[in-house]
């Protein structure tokens, strides 16, 4: 039918139990529902839920900040040859202090204007700074100077999030200064290294920068475009309005925004291995080579000490390894276990910034997909795993460009060092 | 069972329910095929497919709904209607020539007629069917889907916000004056323009407009005619121009700015001169202010600096808003009269 069969239903049916509990709650012991009562139920939570959704976002609105940016590129030009460039609207912020800071998608500055002004829920419009910026998680950190009283919304605790739940987004990037709201559900509370949560309401660049909101108006997280395998900035804003939408929580990443205050640059992680699968099941992850100068070098990994665990993490395959790797930044110091002959050893090693890809005229190693993570093609069933994480299915109903995939299958034999 | 907190709302809504079910128990208004069923059949009981000539990637169909009982029919405009042989398809799959009453430029709307008796129809609403984060159903045939008497296609979602379609700014080349709803189920697709955007109740919120892409965020846009502004149109108010503007009885206002002209007309509006005596120059601006925005419209750079210039007014007092170093200063200045 369309996408309401392939999703909402999920809400509603996870509502369903919730409107259970509540009637569960009110009656001293659980009374059996009488089905036709149940269904009746289910249809007046459905009419209500614009009410909830309302009223959510009603919380979080007095957070939001129009920000706007001077000169800098064209619309259009950059780099963001097949992404979807920004154009030349305004955009959203989120205020995470009382003092000023806000915290927006690295995606609104991608034709870097020189100049960045934020609107105030006030009204009034104040000269924003640059501080540093997230390249993984794909936010940035503006100050503005002299705000005081700014309202700092709730967070959604991350242990609190379930798939099928109701989701919320707000964006102002239509110009208005009312905010534009799409709902939806949590498709997944884990995605790209953990950094991200999943959401089919529909994002595109007039969210970016905004908040994904519980129905208690708690922030998700920052609604940002990310893709798994593409690393390019604004990979993920080609999925627009597609019912595959990121939003990155702020909870628990304390180290981050304090690194961002300082005006540093986080940027994805590199061990400088490349590896293979071990055992059947597999097991850790065996080395095949090491990257001359990368961290694992420096730490005195060689070829064929099996990799066991990471920060913790058992590593249980390759695509796991660069998956645990994923969580990280780049200058992360993490603990690494591994197995030489019969003796294991655990040694701290320093994330670093990957190399430059070699130069495009030589047959170069294509970027390893990251097949079960890619929602754009069909994941491998891996043992574990819980298929309500998994993506939403719902095919796009607006017509998509013949998809050229930007990265052919790479050789068996040639393992991308992660 | 675990207590999530968003228990509480559904908690709520349930013992709303629980007390209030006795009331409802004589009449129950909701439909055994659940929430939305009834609202859809309706929609789609006043929904038509039409059938012209199509251009290039213009789609030679569309969409329509019915306004009368009498076979007038709403739609989007597009060169599909065009079509000597231009044929709307009724809910009951039978086929009628039609012919363009009439179109409008700046709302994009055709009006067009068929000889048949269509009993049922929409009543355009008076006040609007639907808020922001209300259901709103979309009934279309987009990509042309439904086939004869096949009822059209039902996209649901919710009503994001109703706001003006800048057509200078907001949409490339596109002549629309007024105001659209947004929302987030996805219409902006060959076929479904002129399909109806309904409420749960099944009352009319607008027609599903064409597709087109926003300057504001290079996206494609799901927007819908609002019903107000479809009324506006039956009554032929559209065809004077529905913002009017300032008379011109004034003469041209000069504020004595003159910008640093580097970059062509991307680059942001740093002044590089004041001329003395001017309004400027009384109000204190200063060479290296950069002007963020005029009369409240923002100044993204001096393209649109002196397209907003060129409205001013002598004696008009104005708000100007400029960057100096790190502050925001707004300061109010009267244009003098341009020589």
């Amino acid at each position: 039918m369309n996408r309401f069969s392939v999703s909402r239903c999920g809400a509603f049916a996870a509502l369903a139990p919730w409107l259970m509990c509540g009637l569960a709650v009110l009656a001293d012991e659980p009374k059996p529902i009488d089905p036709a009562a149940e269904k009746k139920l289910l249809q007046r939570g459905t009419l209500l839920s614009p009410k909830a959704f309302r009223a959510a976002a009603k919380k979080v609105l007095p957070s939001l900040v129009t920000i706007e940016g001077f000169g800098g590129l064209a619309a259009g030009s950059g780099q963001t040859k097949g992404i979807h460039a920004p154009g030349e609207g305004p955009t959203t912020g989120l205020v995470i202090s009382s003092d000023g800071y806000i915290v927006t998608s690295t995606f609104n500055f991608i034709r870097k204007p020189p100049i960045i002004t934020v609107r105030l829920p006030s009204g009034e419009r104040k000269v924003a700074r640059m501080l540093g910026r997230d390249e993984t998680r794909r936010i940035c950190l503006l100050k503005v100077e002299g705000a005081n009283g700014l309202v700092v919304p709730e967070m959604a605790p991350r242990d609190e999030l379930a798939v099928g739940q109701w989701a919320v987004a707000l964006g102002i990037g239509y110009g208005d200064s009312e905010a534009a709201l799409t709902a939806g559900i949590i498709s997944a509370t884990s995605r790209i290294g953990t950094k991200a949560v999943q959401t089919d309401a529909n994002l595109s660049p007039a969210n970016y920068g905004g908040p994904l909101v519980d129905l208690d108006g708690r922030v998700i997280g920052i609604c940002v475009p990310l893709s798994p395998a593409g690393q390019q900035e604004g990979a993920g804003s080609e999925w627009y309005d597609s019912g595959i939408g990121f939003a990155v929580p702020l909870t628990g990443i304390d180290k981050v925004i304090a690194a961002m205050k300082e005006g540093k640059t986080l940027q994805k992680a590199f061990l400088g291995v490349q590896s293979k699968p071990t055992g059947t099941p597999p097991s850790g992850a065996s080395i095949v080579s090491v990257v001359p100068d990368s961290p694992a070098a420096k730490a005195g990994l060689v070829k064929d000490d099996k990799l066991l665990a990471l920060g913790g993490t058992e590593i249980m395959d390759v695509t796991h390894l660069s998956s645990v790797i994923a969580r990280y930044v780049a200058g992360d110091q993490v603990e690494l276990t591994y197995q030489r002959g019969e003796e294991k050893k655990t040694i701290t090693v320093e994330l670093a910034v990957a190399p430059p890809p070699p130069p495009p005229m030589k047959p170069m190693p294509v970027p390893m997909p990251m097949p079960p993570k890619d929602p754009e093609k069909k994941p491998e069933d891996k043992p574990g795993e819980n298929p309500a994480e998994k993506p939403a299915e719902r095919p796009s109903e607006k017509p998509t460009e013949p998809k050229k995939d930007p990265q052919p299958t790479p050789p068996e034999k040639t393992p991308q060092a992660i | 069972m675990k207590l999530h907190p968003n228990n509480v709302i559904a908690a709520i809504g349930a013992l709303l329910c629980l007390v209030a079910a006795p009331l409802w128990a004589e009449e129950d208004p909701l439909s055994p095929d659940g929430a939305f069923a009834e609202a859809i059949q309706n929609a789609q009981r006043r929904t038509v497919k039409i059938y012209g000539a199509g251009i290039g990637r213009s789609p030679a169909y569309a969409s329509g709904i019915l306004v009368s009982s009498t076979g007038d029919v709403l739609t989007g405009n597009g060169v599909y209607l065009g079509a000597d042989n231009l044929r709307i398809t009724l809910p009951d799959g039978t086929t009628h020539p039609a012919t363009v009453v009439r179109r409008s430029q700046t709302l994009q709307v055709a009006h067009l007629k068929i000889e048949a008796n269509t009993p049922d129809f929409f009543e355009i609403p008076v006040k609007p069917a639907a808020g922001k984060g209300d259901w709103i159903l979309a009934v279309s045939n987009a990509f042309k889907v439904a086939d004869r008497a096949e009822p059209l296609s039902v996209n649901i979602g919710v009503l994001s916000l109703r706001t003006q379609l800048d057509a200078r700014r907001g949409v490339n080349d596109f002549p629309y004056e007024g105001d659209v709803y947004f929302y987030d189920a996805i219409t902006s697709n060959p076929g479904a323009a002129g399909g109806a955007v309904v409420s749960t109740e099944g009352k009319l919120v607008g027609m599903i407009g064409r597709v087109i892409e926003s300057k504001s965020t290079n996206t494609r846009l799901n927007y819908a005619v609002p019903a107000d502004t479809l009324t506006k149109f039956m009554s032929g108010e559209e065809t004077a121009p529905m913002v009017a503007e300032t008379p011109s009885t004034g003469a041209k206002g000069e504020l004595g700015i003159r910008l640093f002209n580097l970059g062509g007309r991307k680059s942001p509006a740093y002044i590089d001169r004041i001329l003395p005596g001017s309004a400027a120059a009384k109000a204190g601006l200063k060479t290296d202010d950069m002007v963020v925005s005029i009369g409240g419209e923002i100044v993204r750079n001096s393209g649109d600096f002196n397209r907003l210039t060129d409205t001013l007014k002598a004696g008009v007092e104005t708000t100007i808003e400029v960057k100096r170093k790190n502050d925001l200063l707004t300061i109010k200045l009267t244009p003098a009269e341009a020589k």
